[in-house]
């Protein structure tokens, strides 16, 4: 039982940490969150369906375009829900991009229809045991580009000049002005980003989860928990708390029932922002004087 | 100059008005009598409100052919999406009654929808026949007068036919229960806690899930860690294609008995094969040898929507549930010899009998007894190749 709650929850948790690492690099480069993100999951999910399964694309094609698509999608967001409000230092750019996920959300009712719909996936039909615990390859794929795009995105930083700009605007927007890095592309290209990684997310998660316009809402609210006890400013700590909220959410369901899940879920949230705001793994601001 | 301007428009409009309102009945064209569905025409369960249109469709079309109800009155439909949200269904429902001036409402799939919407036809006067939403409270809520009718399964007697199923047909004492985390749910907790105790067996637990979770595996393996030997399922497409995932994953071969809600939406898409280990109960099945109703029914379906046969026809119970409700209600409206929700009410009660599509019904609602299906009409069932099919029982 034990192994498998484990895997149930590291399938789980990987699907979380992937879209709060999107909150992370909103969040880093300009202390502000798309709280669209569940949906930009769903419209991954909803693009890539529309190309590979309606369409018949081959799927490199369809997931190429979809990832493109959703790279745009980002951009938008950045333009039309925070840009405007970023100079007032108002908190509009929350309940503006909460507005667009609702939009995002109606739109695909009316366009896609409001079914479920069943994503295929070779990888998703026939279980493995491993350890005595059934699992579907699909949901051991899932944790795997999970962790391989976070890393990519973490040697991103680091390595590239693009990433080391996201950084320095992370630091400071003045002294990255400074320095002559392009403050707002930079914020634009981190919304690009997150928005990307959520469509990858979306693709990944649309044959476990179905693909319906409401599939994003319940993992974006649950990311959110996550970024908050990893801390909003700590990729690796974001991961971490990623894959231990998928486990906790498992272990919980199984031991104590899935009525308490949320309730303790939720209640952990308030516990970490009461005692270390910060997040788990992250540290605390330096206090400016 | 402006004043008089004025006047003489007033006068002009009064005149207008005047003369529509004397030349209306020499058209002799009576207005329609309207009745209204409120259901989920989209989302998970969209294929459930579709199939009931089409039932209630197919039955209009046959009285209107036949010169209406009360004298050459049309009987015409206005259809209204609660999306299985109850907000939006007590919305639909006054917005159909108060402005539509609908005299009768068909349901939808999804109980919580009906129990939201019970106080607005006690207020507002009208009748409620529910041709799918099974929740034992919708008829039997302890109202008088009670305007909730229903030509569909009612959940405490599901739950003993499942039960019933569980013990006898297939000898197993220890069945495990998952059901959705709604008052659909709770209501055939309820159900299942007094027949399977009543049948001596017990359930070794009342596993819940929430609308959208993705894996239910931590459920299943708490019922089978207590030892279940059955599963019995309460659940809509989505979720119910999730618990027979998650059961394949975790590698549980067990009987797999369920309540009908999964026939309401893409649930053989959703499973593929595994929709064929689920067996579920229904009203009605229009395979095998038909009736001359059930044969008319099927060559109206086939020229309205285009359908091939029997395969065709997606959720099946809600249009056959369907075209008896909207029959019996054309009989009520007649019997009541008004377009009026109080009247019609009283003539439901009072119904003879009448050769519908499930079944004769010899008096098919009573003052004690708003249900007009019971256990004897229900059938077993499961899918092959994506169509609803009868089980052969060995």
């Amino acid at each position: 039982m034990f192994a498998q709650l484990l895997f149930s929850g590291l399938a789980l948790g990987s699907m979380y940490a992937l879209v709060a690492l999107g909150y992370n690099i909103t969040y880093a480069t300009s202390k502000t969150v798309n709280f669209s993100q569940g949906q930009s999951v769903m419209v991954g999910a909803v693009v890539a369906y529309a190309l590979y399964v309606s369409a018949g694309w081959p799927f490199a094609l369809a997931l190429a375009v979809t990832l493109v698509a959703l790279a745009v999608v980002g951009v938008l967001v950045e333009r039309i829900a925070v840009r405007p409000f970023l100079r007032s230092a108002s908190i509009a750019w929350l309940l503006a991009t909460i507005a667009l996920g609702i939009i995002a959300e109606n739109v695909t009712m009316i366009l896609f229809g409001k079914d479920a719909r069943a994503f295929p996936s070779a990888l998703a039909t026939t279980p493995w045991m491993i350890l005595g615990a059934g699992v579907y390859p699909h949901e051991l794929l899932v944790p795997v580009v999970g962790i391989a795009l976070m890393v990519a995105v973490e040697l991103g930083f680091r390595r590239t000049l693009a990433g080391k700009a996201l950084l320095a605007v992370a630091f400071s927007h003045e002294a990255a002005g400074l320095m002559g890095i392009d403050v707002n592309r930079t914020i634009t290209a981190a919304y690009a980003l997150s928005s990307l990684l959520a469509g990858v997310a979306g693709v990944l998660l649309a044959p476990l989860l179905n693909v319906s316009a409401t599939m994003g809402t319940t993992i974006g609210l649950k990311a959110f928990a996550v970024a908050i006890i990893g801390g909003m400013e700590s990729p690796r700590g974001i991961i971490v708390a990623g894959f231990l909220y998928g486990i906790f959410e498992a272990i919980v369901a199984g031991y104590l029932g899935t009525g308490v899940r949320e309730i303790l879920g939720f209640g952990l949230v308030i516990v970490v922002l009461l005692l270390r705001p910060w997040g788990l793994f992250g540290a605390p601001a330096l206090r400016r004087v | 100059m402006r004043r008089s301007g004025f006047l003489r428009t007033v006068l002009l409009l009064t005149l207008a008005v005047a003369l529509t309102a004397t030349t209306a009945p020499a058209q002799q064209t009576k207005p329609p009598v309207v009745v209204a569905l409120v259901a989920a025409m989209s989302g998970g369960s969209a294929l459930s409100g579709e199939a009931i249109k089409r039932g209630l469709s197919v039955a209009i079309d046959e009285i209107n052919a036949k010169g209406g109800v009360l004298g050459g009155r049309k009987i015409e439909l206005v259809i209204r999406d609660e999306e299985g949200n109850p907000g939006k269904g007590v919305t639909a429902a006054r917005d159909v009654i108060e402005r539509e001036k609908a005299v009768v409402v068909f349901g939808g799939i999804h109980s919580p929808v009906g129990l939201a919407m019970l106080p607005v036809f006690h207020e507002l006067k009208v009748p409620y026949v529910g041709p799918w939403a099974a929740a034992t409270g919708i008829t039997r809520n302890g109202r008088n007068p009670n305007f909730m009718f229903r030509v569909s399964a009612n959940d405490d007697i599901v739950d003993h036919f499942l039960a019933k199923h569980v013990t006898d047909k297939l000898g197993k004492k220890k069945p495990g229960i998952i059901l959705e985390n709604t008052p659909w749910g709770a209501s055939n907790q309820e159900g299942l806690t007094k027949w399977f105790g009543q049948l001596g067996a017990q359930p070794v637990g009342f596993e819940k899930f929430n609308w959208g979770d993705p894996d239910m595996s931590p459920q299943l393996l708490r019922l089978r860690n207590g030892g279940a030997d059955a599963i019995v399922l309460v659940a809509n497409a989505p979720e119910g294609a999730q618990v027979v995932k998650s059961r394949a994953k975790i590698g549980w071969d067990v009987p797999t008995i369920s309540h009908w809600g999964i026939s309401g939406g893409r649930f053989a898409d959703l499973t593929g094969e595994l929709s064929e280990s689920v067996v579920f109960v229904q009203t009605y099945s229009f395979f095998g040898k038909q009736s001359d109703v059930g044969d008319r029914v099927i060559s109206a379906l086939k020229a309205k929507y285009g359908i091939k046969g029997p395969e065709d026809i997606l959720a099946p119970v809600g249009t056959a549930n369907a075209y008896d409700a909207m029959h019996l209600v054309g009989l009520a409206i007649e019997k009541a010899g008004a377009a009026d929700g109080v009247k019609i009410r009283d003539a439901l009660e009072n119904l003879g009998e009448y050769r519908g599509l499930i079944k004769t019904y010899k008096h098919p609602f009573t003052a004690d007894e708003h249900d007009a299906l019971n256990e004897k009409d229900y059938v077993l069932v499961t899918w092959k190749q994506g169509k609803i099919v009868p089980v052969t029982m060995k």
